[in-house]
């Protein structure tokens, strides 16, 4: 192969290395913060509805309060929606604390993607270290040399980066999780 | 008396969430916030039941149990994951560990509380 060649096929490898290395970590960027805008969405809106049937429920029974504040005997109906409120609030509650856990699995997708943006920056800033090094008078066959030295030092840091960005939130609702006893 | 649960998580909302759930049922509960910090608390107090998250800094949920589990007084003592991870290849490896049980995040209180009696009582 030529000289010409041989500088042809690794500025090639580097580009289109950078190139598939860029693309899968923006999309997985994509993927995640999608993932954490849905759920940000779901736990807003149930939170929400949460807050209002709570609102509700104290304001249905106000009456009936201030009946028993003055002094009055409460009906029979006044009685049975006292004695239901802890019960229906307490409902309220617990599905307003499982929709409240959006934090936690918002807070690790948001994590794996500033790993994932830091590794993006270290990786960019290894071309730029490497490039610096290539000057207008530098020989092809120097060039060759040290791109290939570039590729390689790319190549770690995206197995490097790879390997600390497993996966761990699937979930894309708030529904309550599934359970296990072993 | 109440039966006393050990809650480690990295997460400080997540904690606050579990102990108002299990004390609202009853229970004590002793926080951790994280996999160090909850074996730093399991040796100093006897608990009945550890409840833990997967992923956290300085020790993760499986190394808890593990280093728990070669404690004497935690050979027989229940311990449920409660983590956002739901593989089966997850699950295996707390099996592996020494976990009785994985709930994955998030979780139902009253779904909680029925399986922390189910488990202790």
């Amino acid at each position: 192969m030529t000289r010409k060649k041989i500088l042809g096929s690794h500025v090639k490898r580097l580009l289109s290395g950078v190139s598939a290395h860029g693309r899968r970590h923006l999309s997985e960027v994509e993927t995640d913060l999608l993932q954490t805008e849905l759920l940000l969405e779901e736990a807003i809106d149930k939170l929400t509805s949460s807050f209002l049937a709570i609102h509700s429920a104290v304001g249905e029974r106000q009456a009936a309060i201030d009946r028993l504040l003055a002094g009055g005997r409460p009906s029979a109906e006044d009685s049975a929606a006292l004695a239901a409120m802890s019960g229906e609030i307490g409902s309220h509650v617990n599905t307003a604390i499982t929709s409240m856990q959006f934090q936690d699995m918002t807070s690790q997708l948001i994590e794996r993607t500033l790993k994932r943006v830091t590794g993006l920056r270290d990786f960019l800033g290894t071309l730029d270290e490497h490039g610096a090094d290539i000057h207008a008078e530098t020989g092809s066959e120097e060039i060759v040399e040290r791109l290939g030295k570039v590729s390689m030092a790319l190549a770690i840091q995206s197995l490097e980066l790879r390997s600390v960005l497993r996966k761990s939130v699937e979930q894309q609702h708030l529904e309550s999780g599934d359970i296990e006893l072993f | 008396m109440a039966k006393t649960i050990l809650a480690v998580d990295d997460s400080s909302s997540l904690r606050q969430m579990v102990a108002f759930s299990l004390k609202a049922a009853g229970y004590q509960v002793v926080e951790a916030v994280d996999g160090q910090d909850g074996l730093d608390k399991a040796r100093l107090q006897a608990v009945d039941l550890v409840l833990t998250d997967q992923n956290m800094p300085r020790m993760d949920g499986l190394s808890l149990i593990k280093q728990l589990r070669g404690l004497p007084d935690y050979q027989k003592v229940p311990i449920l994951m409660l983590t956002t991870e739901s593989s089966d290849e997850m699950k295996a490896k707390g099996r592996a560990a020494g976990a009785n049980g994985w709930l994955v995040k998030p979780f139902d209180p009253q779904r909680l509380i029925e399986v922390v009696k189910k488990v202790i009582g």
